[in-house]
């Protein structure tokens, strides 16, 4: 009776600092840690997690993923092709009391974009050229064409505090105009965060954040069933039962086959489509992804991606009508070559295994090549040792279609496979057209046209996961970002 | 001696820029380091345009020139990932891993000789197959395997401990462990069968008959005797600890030392880190090398050392 006692003593004591945190603090483990915390210069998700809590921009998204007015007073207006004018919040000041107004608004845009700076984010903001003062809460931003995608763009840039960002320590010691002001970052270990007493928007419900870095996800996943953890990201689709909680939803990444439309067996249409017809991705979905993903519309686009076209859906299954027209296009037995890569995007070497085993089954010959993952992006930057089909995963943070379309969709983008000069008319056209109802248009087309080519055999549309302990509740977000003033403690 | 060590030191230092020029030409060739750092869809003028400011566009010999000149300043520059110093970023990770791997070793070297010994007493008995077994199953055991073995027993269905991380004295315990789990492996067998010939030597008979205690005649005189080996392979689990097995380590139980900083560093193929890295574990191996002669030195005198 004694010894049990004693065990529960025990036991008792340990889950008190398994659960060190208090009613209104939370932990987040993310997989990697920040390489710095200047919001301005990396591509690091890891930085992201923690900046977009502390950082704002001029435009927001609803966790919907439409896209909203933050620090802007209004939406972007266009005053002439070139020159969007954006309204400013009155009264908002960054954490260390320096003015949030135009002035910051230019020296953010001007440092950003400044080469010398080497940011690695410029391919987000590539078409802007400068920014303007107009008055203390009206700035202008100047584009080098139409630039139709600007207020998307403004998402994605975080505003700096004018003065402190010269500082060398600016990296270390972020200042912005968010919900949550930095605390402390102890290399290695963890970055906290508490909410800002002056925070211009609504008081948000959690008090501090602590981040943690875990590289191993099956480490992550035991913090959180260990209750050491209140969030983790990138969790396994295999993982979700095991979790207290498992919130899911439509990411931004689509894994798809981009198919060689200028030679090879792939050059004849009713190929394509055959290899379209052959996949079975909903068995993809359900057995690779455990049901964590979305069978793709027939279109490098997510539902909430501006240009998302409602008239376009996948291709059935049909392995017959898939056998019929390689029958008919006379590439029966043909040998395709489709080159992936492995241990990149979650079950990249699976999906592309599982894909040649579909294809195979309608009769071709694929032959199924493996590469580290620098020689793979070797052959996918380089049209000549693409291969018939190559696999790619396609991220979209701006969730615009331009990005996308223009890097896989339009003849001579870096992961285009075609020489369809309608096709890239078209999108080019989009890039430039301010008209919004006329820019849906060009990307309605575009999307039909490149469905009807079937340029890619389109896949999944795969969701994130996070796993979530008991206590928390978050209803999630599209644009994939983890605003902790959008989470509460039940 | 003066001059054994002037020239072990020089041939180390062979080693060292061996090494690191090795690094150099085999990171150039292979990777790219703009490709991973820039978006996917970003295009290849964007690409050029990024590589030029890194610098990473000017011909090979110019960089090594550059390279060379940063090494005697011990100056590997800025790393591409984290943009600062390549070199303060590893000073600041390798206490951590060398906490590792001391403990771990340390570890495996105090547990390995009373192990060793018992098993060796009697070859064959109950005590020697049952250590010889368990020897064995640590051998076989996949060091990320155990580690999260460890965490889903002692932290998740126990309770008793942290999965991971590096706050308290707790943290270190189940890393040390599964760090010193398969040196203590092959240091029990060592251990083991050095005794077993050193106790069949004429002496140990002779010491015995002489009436000198059991204790001072195994663990002295025939310990003394078999721990040049044993020194041999301490030194070299130390080495595979901090430029093998901390990689593997540190990255299950999320410890921010040396090795996981080398795996992010390769996935980002960032070379400048990469090379301050092998660097400074190179210039390790080297000095556990020469703090092995010494030992062999101390233990044994009559050893010549040339």
């Amino acid at each position: 009776m004694k010894a049990i006692r004693h065990v529960v003593c025990i036991v008792a004591g340990l889950f008190f600092f398994a659960t060190p945190v208090l009613a209104n603090e939370i932990i987040i483990a993310l997989g990697s840690e920040p390489t710095t915390l200047d919001p301005q210069i990396r591509e690091d998700g890891g930085e992201r997690a923690v900046n977009d809590n502390v950082y704002e921009t001029l435009m927001a998204r609803l966790p919907d993923g439409r896209l909203s007015a933050g620090l802007a007073a209004s939406e972007p207006k266009l005053i002439d092709a070139k020159t969007w004018e954006v309204k400013l919040r009155a009264g908002i000041q960054f954490h260390n009391g320096e003015p949030f107004n135009a002035d910051a608004v230019v020296h953010s845009v001007k440092r950003l974009i400044d080469p010398s700076f080497k940011s690695e984010q410029i391919s987000f903001f590539s078409t802007i050229k400068d920014a303007k003062k107009v008055d203390d809460l009206t700035v202008q931003i100047i584009t080098d064409g139409p630039d139709p995608i600007l207020p998307g763009r403004l998402y994605w840039m975080k505003m700096v505090p004018p003065g402190h960002s010269k500082d060398p320590k600016f990296a270390e010691t972020p200042v912005g105009t968010g919900p949550y002001k930095f605390v402390k970052w102890n290399r290695g270990q963890n970055v906290i965060l508490e909410t800002h007493p002056g925070y211009w928007g609504a008081k948000p419900a959690i008090q501090k954040v602590t981040y943690r870095f875990v590289s191993d996800s099956g480490t992550r996943l035991a913090g959180l069933m260990a209750g050491e953890f209140d969030l983790i990201t990138n969790l396994l689709p295999e993982f979700t039962k095991k979790v207290p909680q498992a919130i899911h939803m439509l990411g931004l990444e689509h894994p798809i086959i981009i198919l060689n439309a200028d030679g090879g067996p792939t050059k004849d249409v009713r190929v394509r489509q055959a290899l379209n017809l052959a996949v079975d991705k909903k068995a993809l979905a359900e057995g690779l992804f455990e049901g964590y993903a979305q069978i793709a519309q027939g279109q490098l686009l997510s539902p909430s991606f501006f240009g998302f076209s409602k008239s376009v859906g996948p291709y059935p299954y049909d392995p017959e009508k898939a056998k019929a027209l390689l029958k008919e296009a006379g590439a029966t037995g043909a040998t395709i070559e489709v080159i992936g890569t492995a241990g990149r995007w979650l079950k990249d070497r699976e999906m592309v295994e599982a894909v040649a085993g579909y294809w195979e089954a309608v009769g071709l010959k694929p032959r199924v090549r493996i590469f580290e993952f620098n020689e793979y992006l070797n052959r996918l930057f380089d049209r000549k040792t693409r291969g018939d089909a190559i696999f790619v995963v396609s991220s979209n943070e701006l969730m615009d279609a331009d990005k996308s379309f223009s890097a896989y969709y339009k003849a001579g983008g870096t992961g285009s496979s075609n020489s369809d000069k309608e096709l890239a008319g078209m999108i080019d056209a989009a890039r430039s057209e301010t008209d919004v109802a006329k820019r849906a248009g060009l990307y309605d087309q575009a999307v039909k046209r490149a469905h009807e080519q079937a340029y890619f055999v389109w896949l999944l549309n795969i969701e994130d996961i996070y796993g979530v302990s008991k206590r928390l509740a978050w209803p999630g977000r599209v644009d994939a970002k983890m605003l902790v003033s959008e989470m509460k403690v039940k | 001696m003066g001059r054994y060590f002037l020239k072990r030191l020089l041939q180390g230092g062979g080693v060292i820029i061996g090494v690191t020029v090795l690094v150099f030409v085999v990171t150039r060739l292979v990777g790219d380091p703009v490709k991973v750092m820039l978006p996917l869809e970003a295009t290849a003028e964007q690409r050029a345009e990024f590589e030029k400011q890194l610098g990473l566009d000017r011909p090979i010999h110019v960089q090594f020139v550059d390279f060379m000149g940063g090494l005697t300043r011990l100056d590997f520059g800025d790393s591409l990932w984290q943009r600062r110093p390549a070199m303060r970023i590893v000073f600041e990770k390798l206490p951590l891993t060398l906490e590792l791997a001391f403990m771990g070793i340390g570890l495996a070297f105090f547990l390995s000789i009373p192990l060793g010994i018992i098993a060796a007493l009697r070859p064959g008995g109950a005590s020697d197959r049952s250590t010889v077994f368990l020897s064995l199953i640590g051998l076989s055991v996949p060091q990320f395997w155990l580690g999260l073995l460890l965490i889903v027993v002692f932290a998740v269905q126990l309770g008793w401990l942290p999965t991971s991380g590096v706050d308290t004295p707790a943290h270190l315990i189940m890393p040390t462990i599964t760090m010193a789990l398969p040196a203590l492996a092959r240091l029990v067998m060592i251990v083991r069968s050095s005794m077993i010939d050193e106790l069949n030597q004429q002496y140990v008979r002779t010491c015995f008959a002489k009436g000198i205690s059991f204790y001072r005649v195994v663990g002295v005189h025939a310990l003394r005797n078999a721990a040049l080996p044993v020194v041999t392979l301490c030194g070299w689990e130390l080495i595979r600890a901090v430029a093998g097995y901390s990689v593997v380590v540190e990255t299950v139980f999320a410890w921010p030392g040396l090795g996981l900083t080398a795996i992010q560093a390769i996935e980002r193929e960032d070379l400048i880190l990469l090379q301050a890295i092998v660097f400074t574990v190179a210039v390790l191996v080297v000095l556990i090398n020469i703090l092995m002669d010494v030992a062999y030195k101390a233990i044994d005198p009559r050893l010549k050392l040339a």
